[in-house]
């Protein structure tokens, strides 16, 4: 999947451009968003459409991901998948939990909540990695 | 997954699940108490942050013991799936209020609040998947 430029495997071609275009989308709609939010000070619905945007293409990634386990024929590379997502959320609860109780009781640096999605991402790639190496 | 299932790795899940939750209750608890009490700092405020992670660990190994030994592919399905959504709708609230909180001056979301919301979530997203197939 994240070798996929090295891959023959027409699923893990899909999902990666699938995945790039929804990366794409969720930059620039961040961007729109905070502009919208910054810049035209709008109220009511207006700001939790705004706010909403960014999470419009992670909802989708999710439903590539899950689209992806449907398309992938190989049971190995699918299970390396599931086993890195597991790995990437464990990843991210634990640092939000440890975070949270550094910020709330240590006088922690507070952590901003949207880098929720690029450190999952990250995790999800080590772990990937990782899984992958286990079975080398 | 539910509670009538009669598969024995649901039910071994089941068990390590609910030892796990009791396991970060009282790391919780034991967390907030010592540093409400004793306000400590250095590493005994790590160690004290990493306690209630560990339990978040160990019930994250129980749900891979769970896929691994699950030989229904239909219920393995259904979990993985219910973690992918589950996961998905937290990173899209967390994002969300993450815009609103930098720019329209929401309150700041407490960050153990994450581990909650996705076991929430997930379980929500387990029975509408397990409805779909109905």
């Amino acid at each position: 999947m994240f070798d996929s430029c090295k891959t023959n495997n027409p699923a893990a071609w899909r999902f990666t451009l699938r995945f790039i275009v929804l990366s794409l989308l969720y930059g620039l709609f961040s961007v729109l968003s905070a502009a919208g939010l910054l810049l035209w000070h709008p109220t009511g619905i207006v700001i939790w459409l705004l706010a909403v945007l960014p999470a419009i293409p992670i909802a989708m990634a999710v439903l590539v991901t899950g689209r992806y386990m449907n398309e992938e024929k190989d049971d190995f590379q699918r299970a390396v998948l599931v086993q890195a997502l597991l790995g990437g959320i464990g990843a991210t609860l634990v640092i939000t939990t440890v975070w949270g109780f550094l910020e709330n009781y240590a006088h922690f640096h507070r952590l901003d909540i949207l880098f929720l999605w690029p450190i999952y991402l990250v995790f999800v790639a080590i772990a990937y990695y990782i899984v992958k190496a286990k079975y080398r | 997954m539910d509670c009538t299932t009669t598969s024995p790795a649901a039910r071994r899940y089941l068990r390590r699940f609910l030892v796990t939750m009791l396991l970060y209750v009282v790391f919780i608890v034991l967390a907030v108490s010592v540093f409400v009490h004793y306000r400590p700092t250095g590493p005994l405020a790590w160690l004290l942050a990493v306690l209630p992670a560990l339990a978040i660990i160990l019930q994250i190994a129980a749900y891979g013991l769970y896929l691994a030994e699950e030989t229904d592919e239909f219920q393995k399905n259904l979990a993985v799936q219910s973690m992918v959504w589950g996961i998905g709708a937290t990173l899209s609230v967390t994002v969300t209020w993450g815009f609103l909180e930098n720019f329209v001056q929401l309150r700041h979301m407490d960050l153990f609040l994450v581990y909650p919301l996705f076991c929430g979530l997930s379980g929500i997203a387990y029975g509408l998947v397990g409805r779909r197939y109905r």
